[in-house]
């Protein structure tokens, strides 16, 4: 197994809370068991290595897909739930309990972001984290602080590694 | 008593005695009434924070300040620090929302002081060598001053007339910094009319700045066929002493020209420039036209990268935009740096009093690092004296920080791929990955990463193994840069009237898709090649692009496969496919000056303090979105902000998260669409555009993708809506892969579909969406929630309406 709560050492910090570092086995856990997912996939998750395993998790949870960025180019003839919305426009929109969501079914309780700008994404958290209960899962490659829960640092190798392990225990 | 005014007077039966006033206190004030009695005047010259305040909530209703604060914690004061995580509220009363606010808020006025105080700086100048009587020339028009006028509603005349508008900027300066104190104001969304108002300023400022020296120094005047400008790394010629100017403000500069002109330098020395400085160089006396010697060297990325090249045998500094490590880099290679301006002294000696004689032995012998030179006719004559002296002395010895090819090896093969760089940069690139490619000989990696790096030197203060990983990159990409070699269109200033009149029913009417104002700096989510990327799609669209700063730059440094830039491709006048480029930083206000004028010269609208009507306007009709792809300034936030207030949506690159607060609006909240008719004031329902009013993006397509669908304005006649909607599907399927999920919202008419796809998007409208569809007559029967009328007046304000 991927030891995914090793590193999870920041260069600057968002402040007092920290996301918790969790295994792959939490993460497929948290995944399974929200009532409301929305799987937010970024740009970076076009990568061919990243984005096998993003459909593969897609449809082993039944996950509905945000693509931001110009991600939606990777699921299109995927068969996969997948709409494109712009990111910072998905933070806010999180934060309306009346918010439709993307398929007309209400806001969401859980999303699981992947290939994103560290920056970014910890940016955008900061609305979830500040003001909704919405839960964050970040099962990126970077630590993501301002994430409910979050892997660490992870080389390339080993981040997909660990995508395969949540894939087997979906 | 009579008033006094400003001038010089005589006083009678005294013989040689003339007294001159240049300032009377409280004159804004002063003007202010003034101003009132102008006409024809709008309700609210000269502002403050309360006064347009129903236009800024007007806003916020439908474009909603969104939070993403960049701390959970406070620590402004004793009581702190304070944690608002979960939008807490601190010891001070104040919560998350109302702190992440104030933070934007102070950036905004942190950016408007800038361009402000820049601007006073030069109007001083300029009087000072000019006179206050010295009229005010922008090329041929008759709204000389856009944002000065709707702002305040005084049209000035001459530079004397800026005065007191500089005066109005900075007393509300005063009073909007005082309220950053705590316990001054807790209320999230009237930081926001703050920043609003904040933004405004600093297009006023902007203009002021820019109209001082347009004016007087010679600079081109509304010029579509300004001459073509040397941009990049490789333009300068190492072999020649060269002199480096960073900054914004060129006053000191022109001095620095002047000295080289006048003792027949131009051609045996080079002068280049990074960030607005360097645009004004090339603006300095180039109203006719001639090519200018200046070169542009880039932007802020550039600033370190070109000081360890060595290339600079002198740097000369004035405000704005400056690393403040420059002393110490410059000492490394023996290149003395020159602060010109009292903004920035960076701890060097104020040699303003001292001969320039011995001012140039001290440094050549090393005594001093550079000095603080504030009287402009020294520094004229010091800088370019310097360059000669040192550059044989720095010739001599070698100096480069650059590493030779056996230092490269030891230095890559130090390399412990440990990610320390990796976490530390901001642009998250994988330096470990292209050192270990560099150790086993392939250094195209690291090649790669140069522009890529902003060059900031996170990575080398990290580093376990101490490896100057900047000078590493450049060392690989030694070829690149000496390739860089671009060309862009010199700043030509304002929009004249003439073109807003030849192009105003284009843009009200959709028929021109939009404008695309492209801006400001250059810290770019992956590389400066997005910005011309996003040029290029939009002009071979035809629409028209505006352009300024350090992204005009950045344009100009690509070529097609014939070798030819945009600006050489595409002309530079106000009509659709063409380019244009506003200037330098300042030169912004233009931007938005020409927004202003659709209004005023196209629809007849007054402009005098008249704000909130005409940013109506420009919201409800003019297709006008601007992008800060690479914004890093509080500059840029303040720019970007008064665009907002004005009626003009902007999009920002990723890192523009960080500034803590967008303007979004909830494009599924139906009850959020509705405007009035201004011939009846009943209410009429519009289309989901804009979207936002501020916002960031992820990439250079997804942006593609937003600014063609967001150029979308109620006002759009059928052929109009069915130009931007062809584009914005063409876009989406091309960057995105599919159609939008929600062109249908924007149809009111089967005449507003696409022609190419007319029959498709009707089968689509009758079966995804339940339309009634006459097709014998391919005519929409029933379906659009928004209606067509060719005369609607689409407003958001109640009071214009006729029979408000």
């Amino acid at each position: 197994m991927v030891d995914t709560t090793k590193n999870t050492k920041l260069f600057t910090t968002y402040g007092v809370k920290t996301s918790k570092a969790i295994t792959t086995e939490i993460a497929a856990k948290m995944i399974s068991k929200a009532k409301r997912p929305l799987f937010v996939i970024g740009t970076a998750g076009l990568t061919p290595e990243v984005l096998d395993r993003a459909v593969k998790i897609a449809k082993a949870a039944n996950l509905p897909i945000a693509a931001t960025g110009s991600s939606m180019l990777g699921f299109v003839d995927k068969d996969v739930d997948a709409k494109y919305i712009n990111v910072h426009q998905l933070g806010f929109y999180l934060t309306d309990p009346n918010w439709p969501g993307l398929d007309g079914n209400g806001n969401y309780d859980t999303i699981i972001t992947l290939g994103h700008y560290k920056y970014y994404i910890n940016q955008v958290l900061t609305a979830t984290k500040n003001f909704t209960n919405v839960k964050s899962i970040s099962i990126d490659k970077n630590y993501i602080q301002n994430a409910t829960m979050s892997f660490g640092n992870l080389s390339r190798e080993d981040h997909i590694a660990a995508l395969d392990e949540v894939i087997d225990l979906l | 008593m009579s008033k006094l005014t400003t001038g010089s007077f005589s006083i009678e039966d005294l013989e040689s005695v003339q007294i001159t006033i240049n300032n009377i206190v409280g004159a804004a004030k002063e003007a202010a009434e003034e101003a009132k009695e102008l006409g024809p005047m709008g309700p609210t010259p000269f502002p403050g924070i309360a006064t347009l305040r129903d236009w800024s909530f007007t806003l916020f209703d439908r474009y909603e300040p969104v939070y993403t604060p960049m701390c959970d914690q406070c620590c402004y004061c004793t009581f702190g620090p304070c944690n608002l995580e979960g939008n807490k509220r601190g010891a001070c009363g104040i919560d998350m929302k109302g702190q992440a606010a104030r933070e934007f808020f102070l950036r905004c006025i942190t950016g408007c002081a800038c361009h402000s105080a820049h601007g006073r700086h030069l109007l001083n100048h300029i009087i000072e060598l000019f006179g206050e009587e010295m009229p005010i020339n922008m090329g041929a028009s008759n709204v000389i001053a856009p944002n000065i006028q709707l702002v305040t509603g005084r049209q000035p005349k001459t530079l004397g007339d800026l005065k007191p508008i500089m005066e109005y900027v900075e007393e509300e300066l005063g009073q909007m910094l005082a309220t950053i104190h705590a316990g001054q104001e807790g209320a999230a969304i009237d930081y926001d009319n703050k920043s609003m108002l904040a933004g405004i300023l600093d297009h006023v400022g902007m203009e002021v700045s820019d109209i001082a020296q347009v004016t007087a120094l010679g600079f081109p005047k509304s010029d579509p066929d300004v001459p073509l400008v040397q941009v990049g790394m490789g333009t300068i010629d190492p072999k020649k002493p060269t002199i480096i100017a960073i900054g914004h403000n060129v006053a000191g500069v022109t001095y620095i020209m002047d000295y080289m002109e006048d003792n027949d330098l131009t051609d045996k020395m080079e002068i280049g420039g990074l960030c607005c400085t360097a645009f004004d160089m090339t603006r300095y006396k180039r109203e006719d036209r001639q090519a200018p010697y200046a070169k542009i060297v880039g932007s802020l990325a550039k600033e370190l990268k070109i000081v360890r090249s060595g290339i600079p045998d002198v740097i000369v500094l004035d405000e704005q935009c400056v690393r403040a490590d420059l002393v110490q880099e410059g000492q490394k290679l023996k290149i003395p740096v020159i602060a010109s301006n009292d903004k920035i002294m960076y701890g060097l000696p104020d040699r303003t009093n001292d001969d320039v004689d011995a001012i140039i032995e001290d440094i050549k012998s090393g005594a001093i690092p550079g000095c603080v030179m504030l009287d402009y006719d020294k520094l004229g004559e010091l800088v370019p004296r310097i360059a000669m002296e040192m550059a044989p002395i720095r010739d001599a010895e070698g100096l480069t920080a650059i590493p030779s090819d056996e230092e490269m090896k030891v230095l890559v093969g130090k390399c412990a791929e440990c990610g320390e760089c990796k976490i530390a940069c901001p642009e998250e690139l994988d330096i470990p990955e292209a050192m270990a490619a560099a150790k086993e000989g392939d250094i195209n990696a690291l090649e790669a990463l140069h522009d890529l790096c902003v060059g900031c030197r996170r990575c080398e203060q990290v580093c376990n193994k101490d490896i100057p990983i900047l000078d590493v990159i450049e060392k690989a990409a030694l070829k690149a840069i000496s390739e860089e070699k671009g060309l862009v269109r010199a700043g030509r200033g304002q929009v004249s009237d003439a073109e807003i009149r030849a192009e105003g029913l284009n843009l009200v009417m959709g028929t021109t898709p939009g404008v695309i104002a492209i801006i400001g700096c250059a810290n770019y989510p992956a590389g400066s090649k997005d910005v011309y990327n996003i040029a290029e799609e939009f002009l071979k669209r035809n629409y028209l692009l505006v352009v300024s700063g350090c992204s005009a730059m950045d344009i100009g440094m690509y070529k097609d496969e014939d070798g030819k830039t945009l600006y050489e491709r595409f002309p530079g006048r106000f009509e659709k496919g063409n380019i244009l480029n506003t200037g330098s930083c300042v030169s912004n206000s233009h931007i938005s000056g020409t927004v202003h004028k659709v209004a005023a010269i196209f629809a007849g609208r007054n402009l005098s303090g008249n704000l909130a009507e005409i940013a109506d306007y420009s919201l409800t009709r003019v297709g006008a979105v601007g992008l800060a792809w690479g914004a890093y300034s509080q500059k840029a936030a303040a720019i970007g902000t008064g665009c907002n207030m004005y009626g003009i949506p902007a999009v920002l690159g990723p890192h523009s998260s960080k500034y803590r607060r967008a303007l979004i609006a909830k494009n599924y909240d139906e009850s959020k669409w509705k405007v009035y008719d201004g011939r009846n004031g009943q209410e009429m329902a519009i289309p989901p555009a804009p979207e936002f009013l501020i916002t960031t993006a992820e990439t250079w397509q997804e942006t593609c993708v937003i600014l063609a669908k967001n150029c979308i304005r109620p006002s759009d006649n059928n052929m109009g809506r069915s130009i931007k909607l062809t584009h914005w599907m063409e876009l989406s399927e091309k960057y995105l892969g599919v159609m939008p999920d929600d062109w249908w919202k924007y149809v009111r008419h089967e005449a507003d579909l696409p022609l190419s796809k007319r029959e498709e998007l009707l089968k689509k409208l009758e079966s995804e969406h339940g339309w009634e569809i006459d097709w014998k007559k391919k005519k929409i029967i029933s379906g659009p929630a928004i209606k067509f009328d060719v005369s609607a007046q689409p407003t958001n304000l109640k009071r214009l309406c006729k029979e408000a």
